[in-house]
């Protein structure tokens, strides 16, 4: 596979839109991830990596859901595609791979 | 209360539906309205509100930013970029007009730029000053009291302050010794009425204290280089003085530059002084809201009141009711707004050279020159409009509006302005310096890319892109579509044809008329610096500041006798060239009459050294003590004063000073021509540069020079220095100081040169274009004609007469225009050349015609001569 062209935070976000399956709009997604990882982040951020995701073709979105907590106003609800999918599992298995690679350190380090 | 009442702040929220794109609108609102509820549950409305702004203002991303594609309808946007893209290939495809027409209207608009540049400014003079609307300068030369008395007696007067100047003074710091122009004595109150930025010293005190100096900026810096400047005391004209402050440099816009300002020293004539002795500038600041009619109104029963009285002293009346029952002059006091003073009284400016003729004169060049770029556009345009009958045919049937395609002829003509405005300012820059000759200003980029010049610019230039680009709009848009796909040629009707040529004649009529102006301008020049001063000016030396010689006077001519390039020398107290004063003589006759005579002081041995001659009588000698008592007088004098014999009749003074005339020299002028020669009379001084009453008066010593010019100076130079060490040398020639007289008629010949040269460029540009464009249209007719038989002659002759009966047009306009505008202008001057002369107006209109017939011969000859094949065989 490609390269794929995604960052740190995006990353993070794709990984929140796919564990919140139904439910991932702006901000359940900034919910979860200051549940989740303790970081505070704002709105603005979350919307533009949603978009970003979106337009690299990594998330789908559809609108709906027009409730009284947001005075009447749709919200736009994100959904991780295949594409989506294959790049998280593909950053997963690289990782894993340079991870096992990594010789011992912990040990030798200790024996200076 | 549930949250759901509440309300986020409302400009967030405007904010945000203001630069929010609408397809992100609804959920980014949504989103932050969600978390607005939440959080007046969690943390209270405050923070709540305080976030929800925050969010907005964290949403401001280009990402969800408006594009252009938001603002407004799409459609208009997207023809905008049509027109956009369709102006530059019509400009790319006719690439020859293209640049005439860029090229002409960014010259006329460089010109307009720097003149709009020197208007603005010269609109602006004295406006830096705070509260300037409410201060008015009062008389012209005013008397010591006026402003302390007028102050205390007329409650519209806030304030007052007098000033004298500007004259120059020598310093001496430490041993360095420096001349400096550009100062003036000043109250105490004079940064009371004039802005003043102190860098050093304390405004209030600085002028208070006789022997104080305050200095500029850049004074200060020469003087002292950076050291600081306060507290220094220095040697200046003489005087001990004590430098009190340092203040910025006036700004250029201010009708008296200053470099220095003294303080008055405590003496009566300051403190005290007279009302009828009249040496003062004053200023005052009058209260908000008071009329300076009323003001000027008050001063009348106010000089009555005070001049009055001292006044009829002098004239030996009772009263001074009687003195205005016997015809005096009533005596008042002018109120004048100093913003006025640069532009409406000259007279008045401390010399900064200002003129609303000046503003006028440069306004009207500057919508010639920019009439005559708009005039090429408009006829390129007009004339070339039938290439682009298709093209408008096309977009009619295709559905375009009339309306649409006025737009897209706007756009083009914008685009045309718009280039040759950054042409413009390109040009304009390069060309400041000469500019700043010709307006006698300096000017730097600063002024010229000052905002409001290129703000200025900028209207103009949508104006010209308007004017210029509205009426090939409208023709070309009104073009029938089925004539214009027939490929039937349509000529916007007879009447576009003859607006056309009536526009080429006017454009001639404004070359013509500028260049008769030059020719008259300088012409009369010419007249001036040929006529008769009646005197030898050339070999004339004149040695400035001889006042400081004093005792020393006798040396220095006598070591001056021994320089064999000398001829001759005198002494004199006035500069002729410059202002004579004028002094009140009265004749000894039964019935005595009065006149002011120019006054001058001389030793006898002026008349030689001047070339005068003596027409009757003999010359005053200086040795004879019989002689302190006599006169000579100039032939004027002679006619005014109209007796048959006036060898040993006497004129008066008054208090029984009489004065002897003893001889009549010829009359020669000793100001500008712009004035007649007046009656003159000569008075004696001593040899020692004294006259009566050991009043000392030699001012200027007048050298004879017969040789070489530079080592006499030297050696006078030298002499000076080696007797003078706190005044440096400073000298003039005569003819010269003559010369430079005529400064301002010589910066006229060279404005009128110069735009009458670029009036001509861009009308033959025009002319250049349109005779090519017509000759292009004409190809079929002349390779008919020439296959018929016509000569090559014959053709150029038949095209060239068209042009030349437009010339003749223009000049039938710009001749009687010009024999009025330059009549007028001749008013100024005593001596005038004859208008009458047909070589004036004769002259310039063939120039032009000549000019014309070389930018259409060349190409007439050519299309003549061309292969008449070419052209018939394309059917």
């Amino acid at each position: 596979m490609a390269r794929i062209n995604m960052g740190e935070f995006e990353e993070l976000v794709l990984l929140i839109v796919a564990i919140l399956n139904d439910n991932a709009y702006g901000i359940s997604v900034m919910e979860e991830i200051e549940a989740q990882t303790n970081r505070k982040i704002n709105i603005s951020a979350v919307h533009s990596a949603l978009d970003r995701l979106e337009s690299k073709g990594f998330l789908g979105s559809h609108v709906g859901g027009a409730t009284k907590e947001r005075g009447g106003r749709r919200k736009r609800y994100f959904t991780i595609n295949t594409a989506g999918q294959e790049a998280l599992n593909f950053i997963r298995e690289q990782r894993n791979k340079l991870h096992d690679q990594i010789p011992n350190l912990g040990l030798e380090y200790v024996s200076i | 209360m549930s949250p759901y009442d509440q309300e986020p702040p409302q400009w967030a929220i405007r904010f945000l539906r203001f630069y929010c794109k609408p397809r992100a609108l609804e959920i980014i609102e949504g989103d932050a309205y969600e978390l607005f509820y939440k959080r007046i549950d969690n943390e209270g409305i405050e923070a709540a509100r305080k976030k929800f702004s925050w969010d907005v203002l964290r949403f401001f991303r280009l990402r969800y930013i408006k594009g252009l594609e938001d603002i407004n309808s799409l459609n208009n946007i997207a023809m905008i970029k049509n027109y956009i893209k369709i102006s530059f290939r019509s400009l790319l495809k006719q690439r020859f007009y293209s640049l005439i027409n860029i090229g002409g209207l960014a010259i006329g608009l460089a010109a307009c730029l720097l003149i709009v540049m020197y208007i603005s400014n010269e609109l602006s003079y004295d406006k830096f000053h705070a509260d300037s609307e409410r201060i008015y300068r009062i008389g012209v030369w005013t008397p010591a009291r006026l402003a302390i008395q007028s102050k205390l007696d007329i409650p519209e007067i806030e304030e007052t302050t007098r000033i004298q100047g500007p004259y120059s003074q020598t310093f001496n710091i430490d041993g360095r010794v420096f001349k400096e122009p550009l100062g003036f004595n000043a109250d105490s109150t004079f940064h009371n009425i004039f802005s003043v930025e102190f860098i050093e010293g304390n405004p209030d005190e600085s002028l208070k204290e006789p022997n104080s100096v305050i200095l500029t900026q850049t004074l200060a810096t020469k003087f002292f280089g950076y050291e600081s400047a306060v507290g220094r005391v220095i040697k200046a004209g003489g005087d001990i003085v004590k430098v009190t402050g340092v203040v910025a440099d006036p700004p250029k816009n201010s009708h008296f530059g200053y470099r220095f300002i003294n303080s008055y020293p405590n003496e009566t004539w300051v403190t005290v002084g007279n009302w009828t002795g009249n040496n003062f500038f004053t200023y005052a600041k009058f209260t908000k809201g008071s009329d300076p009619e009323e003001v000027e109104n008050k001063m009348t029963d106010f000089a009555a009141k005070y001049v009055g009285p001292e006044l009829v002293k002098f004239t030996g009346h009772a009263n001074y009711e009687e003195y205005l029952a016997e015809g005096g002059r009533a005596r008042g006091f002018s109120v004048r707004a100093m913003t006025d003073l640069h532009l409406y009284y000259p007279s008045l400016s401390l010399r900064s050279g200002g003129s609303i003729d000046n503003v006028y004169i440069f306004s009207a060049v500057a919508l010639f020159i920019l009439v005559i770029a708009c005039i090429n556009f408009m006829n390129l345009s007009t004339a070339r409009s039938a290439m682009r009958s298709k093209e408008v045919g096309m977009r009619k049937v295709l559905g375009s509006l009339k309306g649409q395609l006025i737009n897209q002829f706007l756009v083009e003509s914008m685009m045309v302005s718009v280039l040759s405005m950054i042409l413009a300012i390109g040009l304009a820059s390069l060309t400041l310096n000469g500019f700043n000759s010709l307006a006698n200003r300096t000017f730097d980029y600063q002024d010229l890319f000052g905002g409001s010049v290129m703000l200025q610019l900028f209207g103009l230039v949508l104006f010209v892109g308007l004017l210029a680009g509205s009426y090939p709009a409208f023709v070309l848009s009104s073009f029938k579509p089925i004539k214009a796909l027939k490929g039937e040629v349509q000529k916007g009707g007879k009447g576009s044809a003859f607006l056309r040529q009536g526009l080429v004649a006017f454009q001639f009529a404004i070359s013509i008329f500028l260049i008769i102006s030059t020719v008259v301008v300088f012409k009369q020049l010419n007249f001036l610096t040929d006529q008769k001063l009646g005197f030898d000016a050339e070999q004339v030396l004149i040695v400035k500041n001889a006042d400081v010689l004093e005792d020393k006077a006798e040396v220095f001519k006598t070591n001056l006798s021994q320089i064999p390039s000398i001829e001759n020398m005198a002494m004199s107290r006035d500069f002729i060239s410059e202002r004579v004063s004028d002094w009140s003589y009265e004749t000894v006759e039964e019935n005595s009459r009065n006149h002011s005579f120019i006054n001058m002081f001389a030793t006898d041995d002026f008349l030689n050294t001047m070339g005068l001659n003596l027409i009757e009588g003999r010359n005053f000698t200086n040795t004879l003590v019989s002689d302190t008592a006599t006169v000579l007088i100039n032939e004027a004098a002679k006619k005014w004063l109209g007796w048959d014999e006036v060898l040993g009749r006497k004129i008066s003074r008054g208090d029984g000073e009489d004065y002897t005339i003893v001889g009549v020299v010829n009359d020669f002028n000793f100001t500008s021509l712009k004035n007649k020669i007046e009656p003159m009379v000569i008075r004696v001084m001593g040899e020692d540069g004294r006259v009566e009453s050991d009043w000392y008066a030699g001012n200027y010593v007048y050298l004879r020079v017969n040789g070489n010019f530079r080592e006499t100076v030297s050696t006078v130079e030298s002499l000076w220095k080696s007797i003078i060490t706190d005044e440096p040398f400073e000298y003039a020639y005569l003819d010269e100081a003559f010369a430079a007289l005529y400064d301002e008629e010589e910066r006229f010949g060279k404005l009128f040169t110069t735009s009458s040269g670029l009036a001509i460029i861009i009308a033959c540009l025009g002319l250049f274009a349109l005779a090519a464009f017509t000759l292009e249209r004409r190809f079929k007719e002349i390779a008919v004609r020439k296959v018929l038989g016509a000569s090559i002659s014959s053709i150029t002759l038949m095209i060239l007469k068209g042009f030349t009966i437009l010339v003749g047009a223009g000049a039938l306009i710009a001749i009687p225009v010009g024999y009025i505008v330059m009549g007028d202008w001749l008013q100024d001057f005593a001596y005038q050349i004859s208008l009458n002369n047909p070589l004036i107006w004769i002259l310039p209109a063939l120039m032009v015609a000549t000019i014309a017939w070389l930018t259409v011969g060349f190409l007439s000859a050519k299309t003549a001569m061309a292969n008449p094949i070419k052209a018939l065989r394309s059917e």
